[in-house]
């Protein structure tokens, strides 16, 4: 492997199309397996779903809760299917976790209402990192199926007074429309998008990490929404309404000859006004 | 998911995953998936040789439109044209020609003669659809194709392209239409397969990827016979293409106020941000208490 192989393997998943990250994935590291652990580590793929056996719970599978080919699910810390010497957070950062899944469920029942969610949450040499995944499906009403997959990773350097953090996040989301119609044919809009951000907070007992974490996810997130409203809705349907224009170029240009003609009219007829 | 580093597939399984990255490539942005594809394939001889193919697939896929020399309208790469030996015809021109699929660059002009039986009714298509592709395409380029069947019959392929290609804003964007029909036989079918893909891709990867069959009845011609059958058959693909690009708007219209809605709200239901230092606490106070 080369780095100019990475380069060029991200590049790729860029431009394939996001509709098919799954295969393109598959198909790139079969190509150039070396790849591997650093694709499946950089590359965003759409969340999926399983359900804890113990509690019944659902829980969210992505990169950062597997290890070889079991997932541990965030609540009852237990790898499925079971792994003996699994990596698992230290207890401190357990208890944060915990703490962390419960305020994301509330978080996400607030903005989504309904859904996944799932944290997780590693250490490191000066304080830890976590992912917050989030995963609602649409209803499928009016036949146009939706969904949207939230994927927000932070690093957390503690100083060495404890009173001060530096918060590291890139946060990526995932929103996929499909639609099968007799008028429209197949309409699939897909893909993602990914932001980063960064700041100083205090840590303390009214602003703990979970907080500053929570007010940095939740502003990227909101931001996010409004640009993906705006690429998603506005952006690309502007592309394809000037790929081909539903007025035809000749009524375009009697349109304009009369406006054109219009303002003479209103021009010469205030100039008479004025003349009299 | 997790492939053993060792795993080394053959070099057909190879060329396979190159080729199908090449044809999935996003409209104008071939020759950076040529470029990615080629490092990480890392071996020249069999990208040449067993890619090639595919270069040339996504180009007809694309109906690639290409300028010949003296020619003021662009005409285009496809199935429908392709003469073998990357030899292609322009029916406009009367030329054929040859195609480089990597320079897309078109050399070695040669006369080229139509089939007859079907030329009349091919020449009254292709001045109407050039007229309709005119009004309803800024850029785009048209080709029309003619063979004789049997029974005095004509089958007529029509193929309409328009590209927006803008990288320095990240964006990229393609419609294609190809129509097709059979004339001079009594009542026939127009068919047609209408497609559009759209590329964003400012810090991400969004995709807009449609396509939509097309069939409708079509009359037999009546009295002005080659160009009443021409009038009528670009009356109905531009009534279709009409449809199509309005139902797309519509379903952009309740994606954008339905779906999107309904997946993440703006901000919770009482219209403020969270106050994560009282969710914090309430949370750890839940545990507590559950403990």
């Amino acid at each position: 492997m080369t780095e100019q192989q990475m380069d060029c393997a991200l590049d790729l998943m860029r431009r394939l199309p996001p509709q098919q990250i799954e295969k393109n994935l598959t198909d790139l590291i079969d190509l150039v397996p070396s790849l591997c652990e650093d694709l499946l580590s950089s590359v965003d793929q759409p969340l999926k779903i399983a359900q804890d056996r113990s509690n019944g719970k659902d829980y969210l599978l992505c990169d950062y809760n597997r290890d070889g080919d079991s997932y541990r699910s965030p609540w009852s810390n237990t790898y499925d299917p079971p792994l003996e010497d699994g990596s698992m957070p230290s207890e401190r950062l357990r208890k944060l976790e915990i703490e962390a899944n419960h305020a994301f469920d509330q978080y996400r029942e607030m903005y989504f209402e309904g859904g996944v969610s799932s944290v997780y949450l590693w250490d490191m040499d000066h304080g830890f990192a976590g992912v917050i995944l989030i995963k609602k499906a649409g209803d499928g009403s009016q036949k146009i199926k939706g969904c949207w997959d939230s994927i927000h990773v932070v690093e957390v350097v503690e100083k060495s007074s404890g009173r001060n953090a530096h918060y590291k996040l890139t946060s990526t989301a995932m929103l996929w429309l499909q639609t099968n119609k007799e008028g429209s044919g197949t309409m699939n809009l897909g893909g993602s998008l990914t932001r980063q951000a960064e700041q100083d907070s205090t840590v303390s007992d009214v602003t703990p990490h979970i907080a500053n974490i929570g007010r940095m996810v939740e502003d990227m997130e909101n931001k996010i929404r409004n640009t993906l409203n705006d690429i998603y809705f506005g952006k690309t349907k502007d592309i394809v309404n000037g790929l081909r224009s539903t007025v035809p170029a000749n009524v375009e240009r009697q349109k304009a000859a009369l406006q054109h003609d219009l303002a003479e009219a209103l021009l010469q007829r205030r100039q008479t006004t004025r003349a009299d | 998911m997790a492939a053993d580093g060792d795993d080394v597939i053959s070099d057909q399984e190879k060329v396979r995953i190159v080729s199908d990255f090449i044809l999935h490539s996003p409209p104008g942005e071939f020759n950076e998936v040529f470029n990615d594809v080629r490092v990480l394939l890392n071996n020249d001889t069999l990208l040449k040789e067993g890619a090639s193919g595919a270069f040339a697939q996504y180009n007809k896929d694309q109906l690639t439109p290409v300028r010949l020399e003296g020619s003021e309208l662009h005409t285009l790469v496809t199935d429908h044209n392709d003469l073998g030996g990357g030899r292609f015809f322009d029916p406009r021109s009367k030329r054929s020609f040859k195609y480089d699929h990597l320079r897309k660059e078109a050399t070695e002009y040669e006369p080229y003669e139509p089939d007859r039986l079907a030329e009349p009714w091919r020449a009254a298509l292709d001045v109407e659809l050039t007229n309709y592709v005119a009004e309803h395409y800024k850029h785009g380029a048209s080709l029309v194709v003619g063979r004789a069947l049997d029974a005095g019959a004509v089958a007529l392929v029509a193929c309409i392209e328009q590209h927006q290609f803008q990288p320095k804003n990240y964006w990229n964007g393609r419609w294609r239409s190809v129509w097709s029909l059979t004339l001079g036989g009594g009542a026939a079918e127009l068919r047609g397969a209408l497609r559009v893909q759209v590329h964003y891709y400012e810090d991400g990867n969004v995709q807009l990827v449609s396509s939509k069959e097309v069939r409708a009845p079509l009359a037999a011609p009546g009295e002005a016979r080659e160009a009443g059958a021409a009038r009528e058959a670009v009356r109905l693909l531009a009534e279709a293409e009409g449809a199509y690009q309005t139902a797309l708007s519509d379903n952009y219209q309740t994606m954008s106020d339905t779906t999107f809605k309904a997946l993440r709200r703006q901000l919770p239901v009482t219209r403020s941000k969270i106050d994560w230092a009282r969710l914090v606490s309430y949370t750890i106070g839940k545990e507590l208490k559950s403990q």
